[in-house]
């Protein structure tokens, strides 16, 4: 069957299985490769992309469901300003090792910022409890988020 | 596998009254999609139903209805308001933001886990769940409707279409706490949720005890319930509940924990969920809570 979604702004239209995974879409056939597979089971966050804004696993987000939907991958939400200011601080912060998980942190937090411009630091571990750093680098992590948002509120 | 997605709720009662032994319904799909690609269900026909709007609604009315898709994260987020606070603390746990805001409560009803998070809180509420087909329509109490482990008395040709809670009154209190080995992103080892109505002298007048995780499904004690009625919550009606709460519950060891262990939370937990009840109901000593 056919589907059509927005993804990074752009329309798709990509032929898809009844039971595929919004994931597989993304990195199989439109090679947005950003987003990574993890557990593939819901657990670790690192297939993490933003529906119509919302943060979801998309390992187990039904492909069929995202048509008429708009997707954002780390691929678009890193030409974002919000998004450019999150990855920047990573790199300065350490907040990232391996790198296996930072495409899915960058989604969930984006969607974190944008609701809320100064979550405290308990909204944060909340908000990021679906998103694992399996080197634990979750210190560096919180670092790269404050400072993202004194950056952003000193404006 | 052929995808039928429903676009209004006749035509997802349609398909069902002709195909629904054949159906998976599919709402958010945090149960669903991994179920499917484990291989553990392989239907002929996924029935999605999460663009129904009309069974996404709130209404309180007398009592509060509440639409099978709304999400975790819109119940966490207090969506039912202070008298529910169990409902939101229970939805709270249930995994991590990008399971709430996709996963249903619907969902969490009809997987029937042992471990559902939700159900514990909805029981306490009295909850009842309104099933429909293209032919009838009938409403029965949540504790009837679950039956077993992933097993409801939900007949192929219907669908979830509201779950009813009875709103609670005056002075009363309500909780859900949670035993796991982390605080987030875990399965419930023990999952107790309780509501309790106190008089204005602070004797509990109504009692709900419900749990997850002790058993083939989640279960209310009517017979720890009826220990606390009567009192004011002192050491011994709390030990009379315990002893009836681990008489009815039927634990099994497994890799979250032993059925020693799910047992010896207990005592525990329910002087725990007494005391903040009491203090939520603006009944207790302020150094409950914790």
């Amino acid at each position: 069957m056919e589907m059509t979604f927005t993804v990074n702004g752009t329309q798709a239209k990509v032929e898809i299985d009844p039971a595929e995974t919004l994931l597989g879409v993304l990195r199989e056939r439109l090679r947005l490769t950003g987003t990574k597979e993890g557990c593939n089971e819901g657990e670790c966050g690192a297939c993490t992309v933003l529906v119509d804004g919302l943060p979801v696993d998309s390992c187990i987000y039904s492909a069929a469901a995202t048509g008429g939907r708009r997707v954002e991958t780390v691929e678009g939400l890193t030409l974002d300003e919000l998004g450019r200011d999150l990855q920047a601080a990573f790199v300065a912060a350490g907040g990232v090792q391996c790198g296996f998980c930072t495409p899915g942190f960058i989604a969930t937090l984006v969607s974190v910022l944008r609701e809320n411009e100064a979550p405290s630091e308990d909204d944060l571990r909340t908000a990021l409890a679906g998103n694992i750093c399996r080197c634990t680098g979750y210190s560096q992590i919180l670092d790269a988020v404050a400072a993202t948002v004194s950056r952003r509120n000193g404006r | 596998m052929e995808l039928r997605a429903a676009d209004s709720l006749d035509d997802a009662l349609e398909v069902l009254s002709h195909r629904g032994d054949q159906c998976q319904v599919l709402a958010g799909g945090t149960d669903v999609m991994i179920q499917l690609a484990r291989g553990e269900i392989a239907p002929a026909v996924l029935l999605h139903v999460e663009k129904l709007d009309e069974l996404r609604g709130v209404e309180a009315n007398g009592d509060t209805r509440l639409g099978p898709l709304v999400t975790h994260r819109d119940l966490a987020k207090g969506l039912l308001g202070e008298r529910f606070r169990s409902i939101a603390e229970s939805a709270a746990t249930v995994g991590g933001l990008q399971t709430q805001v996709v996963g249903t409560v619907g969902g969490n009803i009809c997987n029937a886990s042992p471990a559902a998070d939700t159900l514990p809180a909805l029981l306490v509420h009295d909850a009842q769940v309104t099933l429909r087909s293209s032919a009838a329509s009938r409403t029965v109490p949540l504790q009837d409707f679950v039956v077993g482990r992933r097993a409801t008395t939900r007949g192929p040709d219907e669908l979830l279409t509201a779950i009813t809670l009875v709103t609670p009154g005056e002075r009363t209190g309500d909780v859900y706490l949670k035993v796991g080995r982390r605080s987030a992103m875990e399965v419930a080892i023990v999952g107790l949720a309780m509501r309790l109505a106190f008089d204005p002298d602070g004797t509990v007048n109504d009692a709900r005890i419900a749990l997850a995780s002790v058993g083939p499904c989640p279960m209310r004690s009517a017979d720890a319930e009826a220990a606390l009625v009567g009192g004011g919550l002192e050491p011994d009606s709390i030990d009379a509940a315990a002893d009836a709460v681990l008489r009815d519950i039927t634990p099994m060891d497994d890799v979250r924990g032993s059925a020693a262990y799910r047992r010896r939370v207990i005592p525990g937990l329910l002087r725990k969920a007494a005391d903040l009840c009491s203090q939520r109901a603006g009944t207790g000593s302020p150094d409950g809570e914790g």
